[in-house]
């Protein structure tokens, strides 16, 4: 049906929620460009977003080449992300409401760990098929 | 900012039950197949050969078919047709991925098709944007993208390659412009201002509300009259907020009135006009403790709360910037929603009253020679 193995798979499903992941920040950082006319600091916060987006695009590309370090960055950036919304969950600001921020930044981000981690403990090193992002 | 439609709730409990009963029926499978029926066992061989990522395109697909179905009684006429139709499409392709070869170009097509459609129903009005809607859109946006990645093409040329690689991003992008288009093209009746979302009121304020309300405006007017100088607000503990450059008008909130309702001797805050001449005193805004929790409207239709939701606030700098509908922030910012609140203009508002969410367009660049926000 497919050629993949299932560590392979999983690393391969992880390296799609990241290319989402990545899609979705790049659109935040283009869509604070406007109010970066009358408000400089997000002039630079979607300035840093774009370049965020792309490396996720760059490590989500390197992860299915079987690259360690793009693995290590991304675990990196998923707890981090992770530990920030639950911060935030945590004041009483309405941060997660409803289904969607629920599935963006709780469900997609520990569904990435888990997959690296899955990944990570079947495999001696992530190694994927040819690199074909 | 996208709340869930009230017949749109059942789906997501519609999507886990049919879950549940995906993992009840592949049980069921087994145990036929133990007694040779020979579908189950064709069935269950291709199951078992499937990888993580194809299983999982199923089981999303299977979710989007049970939300589109579970959907269908609120809706009539040929989006009602079309939910069944993509409803059983979704279920049979999922299904497909087990027993076919060939099901993941039709996938790919039905998966975009359904996501298309979407935007067209949304920006045409047809739909409003709401989060069961957008996270349907969610799941089937990851199941495209391991449909397209399940797709070997290995050895293509580079404009397919390019094509493969930009296609997903593409799309989520388009998706969340379009979603945003139709939500502000087509703003339901409790959306003020972009961000803003009114406590639901009766259409028609009763004589009774109309006196409670002028009350309120007489008493809020009066017990402002002490603090025209904004040195006599910080005397009484009221301390300006952050100046920001999008905004002509300056709060200064005093905590200790934190936990007053609607009280016009201890407004939460006091808004100022930051005119060429200096701060003006335009009026006194009541705010309630918690997120969600409206406050007494004692003018019916004329005291509407509001509050301010899909916001990006970013404390570098005290700014502000609005969410995307997949509530994603730029990096260093975070979401919030605002307690609800009501402001009281003890000026002439003009045509939008006393009460309204925001300064008339008119009067602020009257006041302050600004329009914007």
């Amino acid at each position: 049906m497919n050629q993949a193995t299932p560590t392979e798979s999983r690393l391969e499903i992880a390296g799609v929620l990241v290319v989402l992941q990545a899609s979705l920040s790049l659109t935040a950082g283009l869509s604070a460009i406007p109010f970066g006319i009358v408000e400089p600091g997000f002039r630079v916060l979607s300035v840093v977003t774009i370049v965020v987006a792309v490396m996720m695009f760059w490590l989500a590309r390197n992860l299915r080449r079987g690259r360690r370090w793009a693995w290590g960055g991304l675990v990196t950036l998923e707890v981090l992300s992770l530990t920030i919304t639950v911060l935030l969950t945590l004041l009483p600001i309405g941060t997660i409401r409803g289904p969607v921020p629920v599935l963006v930044n709780l469900v997609i981000p520990w569904a990435v760990l888990v997959l690296l981690a899955l990944g990570s403990r079947r495999s001696a090193g992530p190694r994927l098929g040819p690199a074909d992002l | 900012m996208y709340d869930i439609a009230a017949d749109h709730g059942p789906a997501l409990s519609a999507a886990i039950v049919l879950l549940a009963f995906g993992l009840v029926f592949l049980r069921l499978l087994r145990f036929l197949a133990g007694r040779q029926a020979g579908w189950a066992v064709r069935f269950l061989e291709g199951f078992d050969a499937a990888s993580p990522m194809a299983k999982l395109a199923a089981a999303l697909m299977l979710v989007s078919g049970a939300i589109h179905l579970a959907l269908v009684p609120g809706h009539d006429g040929i989006t009602g047709i079309l939910f069944i139709v993509d409803g059983l499409g979704f279920i049979a392709l999922a299904l497909g991925v087990f027993v076919t070869t060939w099901w993941r170009r039709p996938a790919a097509i039905w998966l975009s098709a359904t996501i298309v459609a979407y935007l067209v129903w949304v920006i045409a009005g047809w739909e409003a944007p709401d989060q069961v809607g957008i996270a349907c859109k969610l799941i089937e946006l990851v199941a495209l993208g391991l449909v397209m990645r399940l797709k070997n093409a290995t050895h293509a040329a580079w404009p397919r390659r390019l094509g493969r690689v930009t296609a997903l991003p593409l799309l989520i992008s388009l998706t969340t412009l379009g979603i945003w288009i139709g939500g502000l093209v087509h703003p339901d009746a409790l959306h003020a201002h972009a961000g803003a979302v009114l406590q639901p009121v009766a259409s028609v304020a009763t004589p009774e509300e109309r006196a409670a309300a002028a009350r309120l405006l007489a008493d809020t007017k009066a017990s402002l009259t002490r603090y025209q100088d904004p040195a006599a607000a910080v005397a009484a503990g009221y301390k300006p907020g952050p100046v920001s450059d999008a905004d002509p008008l300056l709060h200064f909130q005093n905590q200790a009135n934190a936990r007053a309702v609607l009280d016009p001797i201890r407004p939460q805050a006091l808004v100022y006009a930051r005119t060429p001449a200096g701060l003006k005193l335009v009026g006194a805004m009541y705010q309630m403790p918690r997120v969600g929790q409206w406050g007494p409207d004692p003018g019916g239709p004329l005291t509407q709360w509001h509050q301010h939701e899909g916001i990006c606030f970013s404390p570098l700098g005290f700014e502000f910037s609005f969410e995307t509908p997949f509530w994603t922030c730029p990096v260093g910012s975070g979401s919030i929603t605002t307690p609800p609140m009501l402001h009281v203009w003890i000026i002439d508002n003009g045509t939008s009253g006393p009460f309204a969410a925001e300064l008339d367009k008119a009067v602020r660049r009257e006041l302050t020679g600004r329009s914007s926000p």
